[in-house]
């Protein structure tokens, strides 16, 4: 364990990091405190805690511990994208953090190696349920925004397919079918999360919506969303046409402004192929090709693309996606759970005081089979 | 001796039942699931000694389904969560009875992460002492029956026992959250809202217990109609 590396890493940013970590000392007064002090009061906290906060440095030293994600990036990059039991937690502790895990850093290390001059990889998180798989897509995505690239980012791609409430037979082709409500909420977040880039993407085309409107060639990115946001019937189109404007562009410019990374990540990938619960007019049940969403979706999973990586998640691995780099995701080892365990204490999460004793902790290790998900419901009303 | 056991063994048909549902001979024991730690032969007063003995000797009523053998059981919580059970969808109950401590510890912990050091001791984050104290100090301590005497039947004041005082807490903060809610309040919401007030002697159920021990007092006079 590198509590030497840590501790050495703690003390100068003392001041920033242990707001939450300490609930009596304040960071100032942690200043004034000598530095045995601070060092020791760290050591039981080091143990599941890394001040670490950006992922372009996580290694396998921090494998096991959790690291704080700034609130602003929290804003930014997943208004939509966490799971809700997470994002309560982040409502209920006042932060959020991740557990820094095998998997996710396994991708972060791909991701850092690819070559990118060669076709797009594809990556697929697979695994049982409740293992970690979002969390993981979640930690790589915050590498890829830290380190500047350009995410699509699609939160659960089952929400495209079922439960649909308007299903509007689309404007540009006649045997496709529109969702103008997914397509609009689905760019809206798309321009929080990727603001920067929206002003320096320019169209390459002409694109006619109807017969008054149509977006010329060399508008930046930004009003084509805009465009889509405020005309709902024609959003789904919109998207289609950002996704393949983005797929153009991505790798293409060599010029200094134009070059950025795209990452495609989308969360549930089997919705795009399995069967969906809508129904046309006439009661006949519809097939995710004739949705306009899905149908341009698909598209990007495809590997004909240049200089850029993508990443998806799924349950179980496709034939359409071959082929594809697996990533395994499986329940916490003992110091996984271990790290968990005292990150619930030290949150004041674990009331019983029966959870508290060893006893009780190996009930817990029981009860989940050290099920990430199964632990955090059990451990909610404990 | 086994002719005597097994005819003390057989179905009992009794004459007069003492509770519902109630099959067993009354020397059958309750079972105690927990498992506490055997405490030496030494410590134990001569009437818990012979209460071990009785353990070893005497039957033992089969135990229930919903006990279990840990320390996370809580007796009262499976009390309250059978009072909850409609129709006997038991798992229901169960559910919402940990989305209500869930909803209770998440709201103190909140409040207990944004709340300044000095006011931290205060706040009690534990769903659990939140729910007993809430109980108890919804438990009314004196209770009215009617009584008849002349052709009119008054409300008498009339001490009540542990078990009914328990129960009538319960009932009534189940009806309440039951009756006095928004259509689409969530039953978890409304009883982890309802919990936290009588946690702190607020709220409809402490005022329903506050109306009764007022009646009780405004009928001081009827107390000699009671005559057991």
């Amino acid at each position: 364990m590198n509590l030497h590396k840590l501790t050495s890493r703690l003390c100068p940013k003392a001041t920033q990091k242990f707001r939450h970590l300490h609930i009596q000392s304040s960071g100032q007064q942690l200043e004034a405190v000598a530095v045995e002090t601070a060092s020791a009061e760290a050591n039981p906290l080091s143990v599941f805690r890394t001040s670490e906060r950006d992922p372009t440095y996580h290694s396998e030293g921090h494998s096991g511990q959790y690291y704080t994600l700034p609130p602003t990036h929290i804003q930014k990059l997943f208004p939509y994208g966490l799971p809700p039991r997470f994002q309560l937690q982040i409502k209920t502790f006042n932060e959020g953090c991740v557990m820094v895990r095998p998997p996710a850093l396994e991708l972060i290390s791909y991701l850092k190696r690819a070559d990118y001059s060669k076709p797009p990889l594809r990556y697929v998180l697979y695994g049982d349920i409740g293992t970690g798989k979002t969390m993981s897509l979640c930690h790589a995505l915050h590498y890829c925004y830290s380190q500047g690239w350009l995410i699509v980012h699609v939160p659960d791609a089952h929400l495209w397919v079922k439960n649909c409430k308007e299903l509007l037979p689309s404007s540009s082709r006649p045997s496709r079918f529109d969702q103008p409500i997914q397509a609009s909420q689905w760019l809206k977040n798309f321009k929080i999360t990727n603001e920067r880039f929206l002003s320096k993407l320019k169209t390459t085309q002409r694109y006619v919506w109807t017969k008054r409107e149509s977006t010329e060639k060399g508008q930046p990115l930004g009003e084509l969303i805009d465009q889509g946001v405020n005309r709902m019937k024609s959003s789904s189109d919109v998207v289609g046409a950002v996704l393949r404007e983005l797929r153009l562009q991505a790798g293409g410019a060599t010029e200094g402004e134009g070059a950025f990374k795209l990452a495609v990540a989308v969360d549930g990938v089997n919705a795009l192929w399995g069967k969906t619960s809508l129904k046309k007019e006439d009661r006949t049940m519809c097939e995710p090709e004739e949705l306009t969403l899905i149908h341009n979706l698909r598209k990007m999973m495809k590997n004909n693309w240049v200089k850029n990586k993508k990443k998806l998640e799924g349950i179980e691995g496709f034939d359409n996606m071959e082929p594809f780099v697996p990533v395994s995701v499986s329940n916490y080892n003992e110091k996984e759970f271990e790290s968990c365990y005292l990150y619930y204490l030290d949150r004041n999460w674990l009331q019983h005081p029966h959870s508290r004793s060893e006893e009780g902790k190996k009930e817990l290790i029981f009860l989940s089979n050290k099920n990430p998900s199964i632990l955090e419901r059990l451990c909610a009303f404990l | 001796m086994a002719a005597s056991v097994r005819h003390l063994l057989k179905p009992w048909t009794p004459s007069l039942c003492l509770m519902r549902w109630s099959r067993y001979n009354p020397y059958y024991l309750d079972p105690d699931p927990s498992k506490d730690a055997r405490v030496p032969e030494s410590e134990l007063s001569p009437e818990e000694k012979e209460l071990q003995e009785l353990k070893t000797v005497s039957p033992i009523k089969a135990a229930l389904s919903s006990d279990t053998s840990s320390a996370f059981n809580d007796p009262l919580i499976s009390k309250f969560i059978n009072m909850m059970m409609h129709d006997g969808n038991k798992i229901l109950a169960r559910g919402i009875m940990t989305q209500t401590l869930e909803t209770i510890k998440r709201k103190q912990v909140e409040k207990y992460h944004k709340s300044p050091a000095a006011k931290r001791e205060e706040i009690e984050c534990n769903p659990y002492t939140v729910f007993h104290q809430a109980l108890e100090n919804c438990k009314p301590i004196i209770g009215l029956a009617s009584v008849q005497k002349g052709g009119k039947s008054y409300q008498v004041p009339v001490p009540l026992t542990d078990n009914r005082r328990r129960f009538l807490a319960m009932k009534w903060l189940i009806t309440e959250c039951r009756d006095n809610k928004h259509r689409r309040t969530h039953m978890y919401e409304k009883l982890s809202q309802e919990l936290l007030a009588a946690f702190t002697n607020e709220g409809n159920v402490v005022k329903r217990k506050h109306d009764l021990h007022k009646m009780a007092e405004a009928n001081r006079a009827y107390a000699h109609y009671r005559w057991w």
